[in-house]
């Protein structure tokens, strides 16, 4: 047994900074993560983390078009807090070592994104991501903070109403032991892998959600599912929004710039959901190529520019599709990307379980609403990291340890060996298939009362058949067969409040866009749903929405 | 694209195999595939662990060759698996080998521990060190005196180059690429105050001047990093700082004889780099060079062309000279 005041469940950038606000705070701390921390999908986020920090920028600017992207669903109280902090995030990730792109006269450059109406992206090339969670692991490093890599938690453990602690799974040899602590921060990110066109890592599988989800505490918004509008046609592979913040243009099969039809004012820049859906319409109407993708044309902006502004999509585009971006536009289609909903947390990370916070993509605060703008996301992950990391800290600080745990270990232990052992006709890989097309198919872009309804069914039936799986790997030393198995039960176990939640919203708001009820209905739907694991059923209740200074106004652009 | 499977390549795709709680000895297992065009090594893997083999061991994650998790190595070269596509190698050898990075213990059959990798990163000290007093805003640093971070700053820890690394096969303490790469990573940058400091403790043995230069790092790099570059940079910063270590003795009396006569003058070189002392405990090497006959001249006569070498010493010198009035 291990033993510790906080433990943070992953180690991507949120994680990393709720671990070291929690290790400054004076909390004996510990990281616990599938991945080796720099693994994380926090490195694939390319393009840039948002702040008001250009001269004649606002935080109330920034705040203003983060809650318009949301379609209002976000929590303006929450927003304010992300926008007003978002400046001093920039200047303290440049003083801890971060390489942000700078002019001939060393200030920082920022380029415009999606849904914002001034450029306030700031960025490291397109590496933006990688470059933020390098200088976050060196701080790690540099504070020596206690890591368990390649532990996997399978199970949050809580007494009487609270957290005492979890039990993990350590991949090279395949034991488990019980991470006894006061308070844990959950930061295990994304959870996209149930659909099955997603710029998602392979390995993220909604683990904290579905552990957190399953111990009691409630997930909030879970159907507002964000596709992104341009990932490469095929291994769907995320070409980041910076292609167009450069001046990327979005042409379909006919060559014709079709934004200009469903966003005048900012054309191939708008909000994500509504780039994808205009790629989904030309798609559906016979305009797009076969295969269902267009294409994003960088020629005009030449090959040195795209080297030293987007390498990485230079190198995609060659490597992933053998395209030369600089002569020949790159075939892309929308993607699962990003899942605004999350363990439902309060301002400081809170979840509904003394002891248990959460941050990072996995949370839902909510910042994002129905519609996450790019480059909020990276901004997240420190803002609130951070919060979760000094609340846990704080909250460790003021309470005992909850003792209790053997019998969960134990229960664990007993579930993994059958899994391990089972020899049921179902193979993880068939089920998972199954699952990525059903959500894809039936809970996407473009959503229906029958389809959303046979989705549940469906989920529900592949959750029963998880029952006789089979691993068909007897060992214990990196069996990533058995992870797998864990893994797609987190998938499955989201896969439903994603489906429900979907079916019961009878309106379109952000990027859950209905074609049975198009419009947004702030009278019966300005609220957020909640998603609660009642066993074998799940409860489906609702809060309002925190407004502060911005009324919901139409959403046009 | 073409038809189905028009382009479809049959192919024999042999993978390493190691289970320690069953096997004594590491193995190759063989299956037979229909390769298609665009399917990455990572696509054949993930095909055979999902459908053919669930026993088979590799860690990946995000399959666009950010994460640095799926490193191997691939017909004898080492890359990631989920950026190199296998047509390509298959067309070129005949078929594709897949096997474990090297220079790492394997622990099951592709997957390796890096302890020992992320060990030599740790001891470079990998994280800003700035002066005391930053500024109110973020650091004013001009894009070109960012620029020479860029050969290191795109790392993401995949271990290929120290897979490939030379001097680290013959010496396991060197620091090797990856680490000294990162090392690079704050000498180069204009925020950090530490450079003198780092360089010295870079100098040590096993460090900077335990590069033998054999440019497999620089050439496997998924992410074009160059850490042989950076190795270089930091040995002629090590000089430029006056920074002495056996390391630098041995460069620059390597330098130096070679300007006396066009050949190098091992007993010189040795003698400037090791001192009367090191060259006594060097005295089995030297006794065993003898036995074979095989000691060098200690006078050397000038070589043919000797002119052309001082041709290149004046134009070293003058651009020395140069990079010193910048400064």
């Amino acid at each position: 047994m291990q033993k510790h005041d906080v433990l943070v469940v992953g180690g991507g950038l949120a994680g990393a900074h709720a671990a070291r606000a929690a290790h400054l705070a004076g909390a004996d701390v510990a990281i616990v993560s599938k991945l080796s921390p720099l693994r994380s999908h926090s490195v694939a986020a390319a393009g840039g983390i948002n702040a008001a920090l250009a001269e004649g920028d606002t935080w109330e600017g920034h705040a203003f078009d983060t809650i318009k992207g949301s379609d209002y669903l976000a929590d303006q109280d929450s927003v304010e807090i992300l926008t007003r902090e978002a400046p001093n995030v920039i200047i303290e990730m440049d003083h801890l070592g971060t390489p942000f792109s700078r002019d001939e006269q060393g200030k920082l450059f920022n380029r415009p994104f999606g849904g914002m109406r001034q450029a306030r992206a700031f960025f490291a090339g397109d590496r933006t991501g990688l470059s933020l969670m390098q200088t976050s692991w060196e701080q790690l490093v540099k504070e020596g903070i206690t890591l368990y890599e390649e532990w996997a938690a399978t199970r949050l453990i809580v007494e009487d109403g609270r957290f005492s602690g979890l039990v993990a799974y350590k991949v090279a040899d395949g034991t488990l032991d019980e991470f006894q602590a006061k308070a844990a921060v959950i930061c295990t990110g994304p959870g996209g892998q149930m659909y099955l066109k997603s710029t998602n890592a392979v390995t993220c599988t909604g683990d904290g959600l579905a552990m957190a989800f399953r111990a009691g505490c409630a997930l909030k918004d879970m159907e507002f599912v964000q596709f992104h509008p341009t990932s490469l046609h095929g291994p769907n592979i995320l070409i980041t929004e910076a292609a167009r913040g450069e001046g990327g243009i979005l042409k379909n099969a006919k060559g014709e710039r079709f934004m200009e039809r469903y966003s005048p004012k900012m054309l191939d820049l708008a909000p994500r959901d509504i780039v994808s859906r205009s790629i989904q319409t030309e798609a559906n109407e016979g305009r797009a190529y076969p295969g269902g993708y267009v294409d994003l044309d960088l020629t005009h902006l030449g090959e040195a520019k795209i080297k030293e502004r987007l390498p990485e999509v230079y190198q995609f585009s060659m490597e992933f599709a053998g395209v030369n971006p600089g002569e020949k536009p790159i075939p892309i289609e929308p993607a699962q990307h990003y899942i605004m909903g999350g363990i439902a947390t309060n301002n400081d990370g809170a979840t509904s379980i003394p002891g248990i916070y959460a941050a990072g993509e996995c949370a839902c605060v909510s910042l994002h609403g129905a519609n996450r703008l790019g480059g909020n996301a990276l901004l997240e992950c420190i803002v609130f990291g951070k919060r979760a990391g000094e609340a846990a800290a704080a909250f460790a600080k003021g309470t005992s340890q909850v003792a209790g745990g053997a019998d969960v270990l134990a229960a664990e232990d007993r579930r993994v060996e059958s899994l391990v052992k089972s020899d049921g006709r179902e193979i993880v890989e068939g089920l998972r298939q199954e699952l990525k097309r059903v959500m894809w198919d039936k809970v996407g872009i473009y959503r229906n009362e029958a389809d959303m309804s046979a989705a549940v069914g469906a989920v529900r039936d592949l959750r029963r058949r998880y029952e006789n799986v089979r691993v068909g790997a007897p060992g214990r030393t990196f069996n990533y067969s058995l992870l797998e198995a864990m893994e797609l039960r987190n998938l499955l176990d989201l896969s439903e409040p994603i489906a429900l939640g979907a079916l019961l919203r009878r309106e379109s708001r952000g990027a859950h866009s209905r074609t049975d009820f198009l419009a947004r209905d702030d009278p019966s739907w300005l609220k957020h749903t909640l998603a609660w694991w009642r066993g074998e059923k799940i409860e489906i209740t609702y809060e309002p929405v925190r407004i502060t200074q911005w009324e919901p106004k139409e959403r046009t652009y | 694209m073409g038809a189905e499977g028009a382009d479809v390549l049959v192919a024999t795709i042999k993978v390493y195999r190691y289970e320690p709680e069953r096997d004594e000895k590491a193995h190759y297992d063989t299956w037979e595939f229909d390769v298609k065009p665009g399917q990455t090594v990572l696509d054949l893997l993930h095909e055979i662990h999902y459908f053919h083999d669930p026993t088979l061991s590799f860690r990946r994650s995000c399959r666009s060759a950010i994460c640095g998790s799926c490193g191997m190595t691939l017909n004898g070269r080492t890359g990631l698996s989920c950026n190199t596509q296998a047509q390509p190698l298959i067309d070129r050898d005949g078929s594709l080998v897949v096997e474990p990075m090297k220079n790492m213990p394997v622990l099951k059959d592709l997957v390796v521990d890096m302890s020992g990798f992320w060990k030599d990163v740790y001891d470079i000290r990998p994280y800003l060190q700035p002066a005391p007093t930053a500024p109110k805003g973020p650091y004013v640093v001009p894009k070109q005196r960012m620029e020479p971070m860029k050969i290191a700053q795109d790392c993401i820890m995949c271990g290929s180059c120290l897979s490939e690394c030379t001097s680290r096969e013959a010496n396991p303490d060197y620091l090797g690429p990856a680490a000294l790469a990162k090392a690079f990573r704050f000498v180069a940058d204009a925020r950090d105050a530490a450079t003198a400091e780092r360089l010295r403790q870079y100098s040590e043995p096993n460090g900077i001047w335990d590069c033998d230069t054999c440019l497999y790092c620089n050439e496997v790099c998924p992410m074009h990093v160059k850490p042989m570059d950076a190795i270089m940079h930091m040995r002629e910063m090590a000089n430029d700082l006056g920074i002495e270590s056996q390391g630098s003795k041995h460069a620059i009396a390597f330098y130096e004889t070679i300007l006396e006569s066009g050949k190098l003058n091992e007993f010189k070189v040795a003698m400037k780099s090791l001192g009367l002392g090191g060259l006594a405990l060097q005295a089995g090497i030297t006794a065993k060079v003898v036995l074979r006959g095989k000691q060098p001249e200690i006078r050397k006569k000038k070589i043919e062309g000797y002119a052309d070498v001082k041709k290149l010493y004046k134009l070293v010198e003058e651009r020395k000279k140069r990079k010193g009035e910048k400064k």
